[in-house]
């Protein structure tokens, strides 16, 4: 690193939020064309340092030095001019311009009649993606774009306005495994082009493949700052969380009983079909596959969220097939979505509303407001949710929390058959424990648990079997015994065993 | 949002002055009490005729109508919906009632099919607004003129006169004092307040307002409850109408135009986020009562009327910066 050039320091960065400290005396330096990554559990105060840095957030105490030129703080303006770009979770585009005018938006080019000139920002962009090894067509509108596209097209627009510093926050949480790959290439490929990237994941595996460095925050300080040849995925984790974990959780083994719940040829054009499974009593059922192979897709159609083509669905031999949620919900099913944000919370409505509304709306007319106070608390007690106070607004909630709170609201609730759409996305590792502390509770109750995950750790350490879909079928189900990443891959792919198409 | 949650017990930092004055702001209705006072106090010293009680009473009557549609409106308005008609239907139920009456029918009976005919009309804009997928705003701007043509069709245009035989209703004093309008319309608020905090259905109107997508997977049946919405609010519209038909004693097909707007008004400087998920009635409540102190104390003062329009124009964009700066100095909402 000696050759290379310090083009960032945040020198002894401290920010007070009310009631807490977010930053306490944090120091994070970036030289051009390493990737440093950056990890912590919610809460330990990441995107807080990254909105200092973008200049969302101004700091209480401390400087910035950029390109050797100190500010005691930034304007997002200032961050942009000083080429500074920021990548958040939340894709920021025009869905309904092509990819070269969003690129352009902003900076349009004129020909001589003052129009915008279409044909020279599309060989324009054209050029950029070649560079890059990207294969996207320009003139097509961006609704039109995978997520995954949509996150490299960002980093694009970032690069045409002569980005020297890339901030990306969580950028494959969206993305499937080859997608992630190719992201990851990608971000090789511009940090040896001299650009220095700040690199937040939850994906540990992820940031020690990518890594120069690597920074864990914890609690609003520095815990330590490795090189390249020092990080391991269990130091990391044991800085994370102040203890040693594991990436693979021990889940203690529970009795499994009759069979309860038959999914029958569900199908839907293209994206299910015909898939058939059964969930035993205390089973947990995973569900696994590429992002957009139709799992998804699956739960939402057997909680009736979405319409089918066909599909019969029994509870203890008896046909309950929903055709809506409410019925779902009325024969014991519930499902936990994987957007908790999109699908989930009410974020502007306090706790209390978010986790009684599903029990509010199978009981009367009217509701007994100190009952429902005593039944929350008791659950958030119960979930050690961690909340200032019941009226608070979910919004105000870390992700962790949040999804705890949605969990609680299916449990008071008390169903039959609970369906988990990514558990624990977003959620930092003390909180995952606990929630899989909780889904393991209610297997243990002899409830049936579908999971939907992209995190192979948690669907071989969780699940009892695993069932792969592929295009919209369900190829295999594999039982706990012969789960390892290297099977699910091969059948995630479509790789045989001996490893041919 | 930040990063960092405040987790129990982990308040450490004493932020006490700014906390408890957020606190204060974020109650729109103290802002708004702080509103009504000086300007009572003021016209009171200008013109000390305002502070007569025949002119307070008349404050209250003036507005019991708008409160009762403008409760209606915060129902809307939380759960995502706009019903700009309700002018209309007020003039079209008004006009209805003013003809059966004169047809002959009994009093009671004509009242409870003006209420029922706007309870349906809202109720149509609600259900075309789910079968046409397509905001209740816009329906709504449809049937405003759709619910005024009928108006001027039943009545020829011509104004329906009831010849006084059914103002009990506005000139009953309880207690030789206060209006009887004043106590319906506060009976309004009352079974809104009672909706939005003690029920089930007010829990949904939160609900499929702050996200209609999650309340759907909850296991709520967002396109019915969205019509309930639209019915409860025709009933407060079709009360109002009665209320206004008892007042005049006649009625015109243009009679309540321009009530949808102060309504609307009156929710949002009472504090009801425009993009729906909270709020409460007692913004509204207020609202209303700031904007009839107002109206009156211009009049009191002698402004010229065509000020006032402007006025009122004014009073909600200081609404408006008010929840703006609220949301940007105290992150409230």
């Amino acid at each position: 690193m000696d050759d290379k050039q310090k083009i960032l320091t945040l020198n002894h960065i401290t920010k007070d939020f009310p009631g807490t400290r977010a930053l306490d005396d944090v120091t994070f330096d970036l030289y051009a064309g390493e990737v440093h990554c950056l990890v912590g559990e919610n809460g330990a105060g990441k995107s807080t340092l990254i909105k200092i840095l973008s200049g969302a957030e101004n700091s209480d105490k401390g400087e910035i030095l950029l390109f050797g030129i100190s500010y005691p703080q930034l304007t997002t303006r200032q961050a942009f001019e000083l080429s500074v770009a920021t990548i958040y979770q939340e894709v920021d585009l025009v869905d309904t311009l092509t990819v070269a005018d969003n690129i352009f938006l902003g900076g349009e080019l004129h020909n001589r009649y003052r129009v915008i000139d279409t044909q020279q920002q599309e060989s324009i962009t054209a050029e950029i993606m070649k560079r890059l090894n990207i294969e996207i067509d320009p003139s097509v509108l961006v609704g039109e774009l995978s997520p995954a596209q949509k996150q490299t097209l960002q980093i694009i627009k970032a690069l045409h306005r002569d980005a020297k510093i890339l901030v990306m926050d969580e950028p494959t949480s969206s993305l499937g495994l080859e997608e992630t790959r190719a992201l990851m290439d990608l971000v090789r490929n511009l940090a040896s082009d001299g650009i220095g990237i700040i690199y937040i994941s939850h994906y540990l595996q992820e940031v020690t493949e990518i890594g120069d460095r690597i920074t864990v925050l914890k609690d609003g300080k520095t815990v330590n700052t490795y090189e390249r040849s020092h990080f391991t995925v269990d130091l990391l984790i044991h800085d994370m969380v102040g203890r040693d974990a594991e990436l693979f959780y021990h889940r203690e083994p529970v009795p499994i009983g009759d069979v309860g719940l038959q999914v029958q040829d569900f199908s839907r054009d293209q994206f299910v079909k015909d898939v058939s499974f059964d969930v035993r009593k205390g089973e947990i059922f995973g569900i696994g596959g590429m992002v957009g192979s139709g799992r998804t897709e699956l739960v939402r159609m057997i909680f009736g969220a979405d319409k089918k083509d066909s599909g019969e669905l029994l509870l203890y031999d008896k046909k309950i097939t929903p055709s809506n949620p409410k019925e779902a919900i009325g024969r014991g099913i519930c499902m936990i979505s994987e957007d908790r944000k999109e699908t989930g919370l009410f974020l502007i409505r306090p706790v209390t509303e978010n986790m009684s509304i599903v029990q509010n709306e199978q009981s009367r007319m009217f509701i007994r407001l100190r009952e429902e106070f005593k039944r929350v608390s008791d659950m958030v007690d119960k979930l050690r949710i961690h909340l200032a106070s019941l009226d608070q607004n979910a919004d105000s909630l870390s992700g962790g929390n949040q999804q705890k709170c949605l969990l609680g609201r299916w449990l008071l609730s008390d169903a039959e058959v609970y369906i988990f759409d990514e558990p624990t996305k977003g959620v930092d590792i003390g909180a995952r424990e606990e929630i899989y502390g909780i889904i393991t509770d209610l297997a243990r109750q002899g409830k049936m648990v579908i999971m939907v995950s992209s995190d192979m750790p948690e669907l071989i350490s969780m699940s009892d079997r695993i069932g792969i879909m592929r295009d919209g079928e369900m190829v295999t189900i594999v039982p706990q015994e012969e789960a390892t990443e290297q099977r699910l891959i091969n059948e995630y792919l479509g790789f045989s065993n001996s490893g041919e198409v | 949002m930040p990063d960092a949650t405040p987790a129990a017990g982990s308040t450490k930092k004493p932020s006490s002055l700014k906390q408890s004055l957020r606190r204060v702001v974020q109650n729109q209705w103290f802002l708004l009490l702080i509103g009504v006072l000086p300007i009572s106090i003021v016209t009171g010293l200008g013109n000390p005729r305002f502070f007569v009680k025949e002119n307070l009473i008349n404050i209250l009557e003036q507005i019991s109508v708008l409160g009762l549609v403008a409760a209606g409106a915060t129902i809307l308005i939380i759960s995502g919906n706009f019903d700009i008609s309700v002018g209309s239907m007020i003039g079209l139920s008004a006009s209805a009632m003013a003809i059966l009456m004169n047809e002959g029918i009994n009093d009671v009976v004509a009242s409870l099919i003006g209420i029922l005919i706007c309870i349906v009309c809202s109720s149509l804009n609600g259900f075309m607004s789910i079968l046409f997928r397509t905001p209740s705003f816009i329906v709504s701007l449809a049937t405003l003129g759709v619910y005024h043509g009928l108006a001027l069709a039943i009545t020829g245009g011509v104004i329906q006169t009831i010849y006084g035989r059914f103002e009990w209703i506005a000139k009953t004093k309880l207690l030789g004092v206060l209006p009887l309008l004043f106590f319906i319309s506060i009976a309004g608020y009352l079974l809104v307040h009672f909706i939005l905090t003690y029920t089930q259905l007010g829990r949904r109107i939160f609900a499929i307002g702050a996200n209609p997508r999650a309340a759907f997977l909850a296991g709520i049946n967002v396109e019915l409850n969205k019509v309930i919405f639209f019915a409860v609010n025709g009933f407060l519209v079709g009360v109002a109408a009665v209320l206004i038909l008892s007042r005049l004693g006649a009625a015109l097909p243009s009679t309540g135009a321009g009530l949808e707007l102060r309504a609307i008004g009156a929710v949002v400087i009472g504090g009801v986020p425009i993009t729906g998920g909270a709020g409460n009635v007692l913004g509204t409540f207020l609202g209303v009562l700031l904007m009839g102190v107002i109206s009156n104390s211009l009049n009191m003062l002698r402004v010229n009327p065509y000020l006032q329009e402007m006025i009122f124009g004014l009073l909600i964009l200081l609404a408006l910066a008010i929840s703006s700066i609220r949301y940007r100095w105290f992150g409230a909402k």
